[in-house]
């Protein structure tokens, strides 16, 4: 299943239209948005910062992504098993974003872990959309 | 008074001898002696390395049995209150090496004390037994992490060196 729409989001990656000033990923993401609610109305910064600094209390602690990606995804973070985190932002670290295997494996990984759910590509596509607009 | 505490100190080793001499039993008849042969396997596949090292240190395959590790890949989706799921095939090729590195480790699987969660490292008879002069306040201390971050002290476990010659407890 996943496989099959990682190929078709390799595939619209190339298209002519993208702006240049949008993130690679956000066509893809788009796509599959629509195709999740037909509403689809674009991607929002705010909702997507609004997402990282979401509080959930999981098993008896808070949980965000702050949690172990700091409150300035500019800086390294930390994980609670005590290994360093390179930063999220992609404007100090151009390796983030770039990989989309890699970006969703961690989405499904940590969408999880913080709220419990994976997230929507409206999530997604509102996250990347905050994050690469940090300088 | 001496003599008495001496007493308790005699039952107190024999105790312990007791219940560690299976543990002794598996470092020294079945030509098992750890830590000598927790060395890192130079065929380690690059995968495992960056996998298994993203949330926590990289733990040497040696330093648990393969039924363990078995165990281990089958939960990845709810792995120590952590998602650390991986594509099938990915997961196939560590779970491989991780077999074939460990075989020389013919300890017992112990479960985990926490419900649900596969066996750890840091809770075996081993280990305790590896770590009986280490005090929990230690294990505790901020700049050590836990039991489980064997790297604040062995600064070469990541390669399997856990020569207590080379161990350094950071303050
Ligand atoms: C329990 C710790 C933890 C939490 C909580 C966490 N992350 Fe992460 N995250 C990590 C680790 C570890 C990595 C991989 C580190 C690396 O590649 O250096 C990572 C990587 C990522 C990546 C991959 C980026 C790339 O291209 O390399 C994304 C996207 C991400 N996290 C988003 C999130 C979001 C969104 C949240 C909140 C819902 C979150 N994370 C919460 C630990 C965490
Ligand atoms: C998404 C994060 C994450 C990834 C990826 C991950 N782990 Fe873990 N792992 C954890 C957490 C969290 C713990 C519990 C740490 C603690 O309690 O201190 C843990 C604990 C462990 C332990 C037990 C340590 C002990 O107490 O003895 C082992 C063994 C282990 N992991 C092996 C692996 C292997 C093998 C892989 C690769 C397939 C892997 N881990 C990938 C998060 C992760
Ligand atoms: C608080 C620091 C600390 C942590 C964390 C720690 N150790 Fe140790 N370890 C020691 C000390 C100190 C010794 C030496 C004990 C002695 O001499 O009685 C030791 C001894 C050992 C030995 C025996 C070495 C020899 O030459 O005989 C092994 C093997 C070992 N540790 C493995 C581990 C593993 C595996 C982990 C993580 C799962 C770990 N240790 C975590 C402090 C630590």
């Amino acid at each position: 299943m996943s496989t099959h729409w990682i190929v078709a989001l390799t595939c619209c990656l190339s298209l002519p239209a993208l702006a240049e000033s949008t993130h690679p990923l956000l066509a893809g993401y788009a796509v599959q948005a629509r195709q999740q609610a037909p509403q689809f109305a674009g991607f929002s910064a705010e909702r997507g910062k609004a997402l990282y600094f979401a509080e959930v209390p999981r098993n008896g602690k808070t949980m965000s992504c702050t949690t172990c990606h700091t409150a300035d995804p500019r800086q390294p973070g930390k994980t609670p098993a005590h290994r360093n985190v390179a930063p999220l932002a992609p404007s100090v670290n151009p390796e983030r974003f770039t990989d989309l295997q890699k970006v969703e494996k961690w989405f499904r990984r940590n969408c999880d872990d913080v709220y419990a759910r994976a997230c929507t590509a409206q999530e997604k596509g509102d996250f990347i959309s905050w994050i690469d607009s940090i300088r | 008074m001496k003599t008495l505490a001496l007493a308790a100190v005699g039952g107190l080793s024999l105790t312990l001898l007791v219940a560690t001499s299976s543990v002794a039993d598996d470092d020294n008849h079945n030509g098992y002696k750890r830590p000598k042969r927790l060395a890192l396997p130079s065929d380690a596949p690059l995968l495992w390395k960056e996998e298994c090292a993203a949330c926590h240190m990289l733990y040497v395959p040696a330093l648990l049995p393969a039924e363990a590790w078995r165990q281990q890949m089958q939960t990845l989706e709810q792995h120590y209150g952590s998602n650390a799921s991986l594509d099938a095939q990915q997961a196939r090729e560590i779970l491989d090496f991780l077999l074939r590195s460990s075989a020389a480790n013919r300890l017992p699987v112990e479960p985990s004390a926490t419900a649900g969660e596969p066996p750890r490292i840091s809770q075996t008879r081993w280990f305790a037994h590896k770590h009986d002069e280490v005090s929990a306040a230690t294990f505790q201390r901020a700049a050590v992490g836990s039991r489980a971050n064997c790297v604040a002290c062995h600064h070469g476990a990541e390669r399997g060196d856990f020569d207590e010659d080379r161990v350094k407890i950071p303050r």
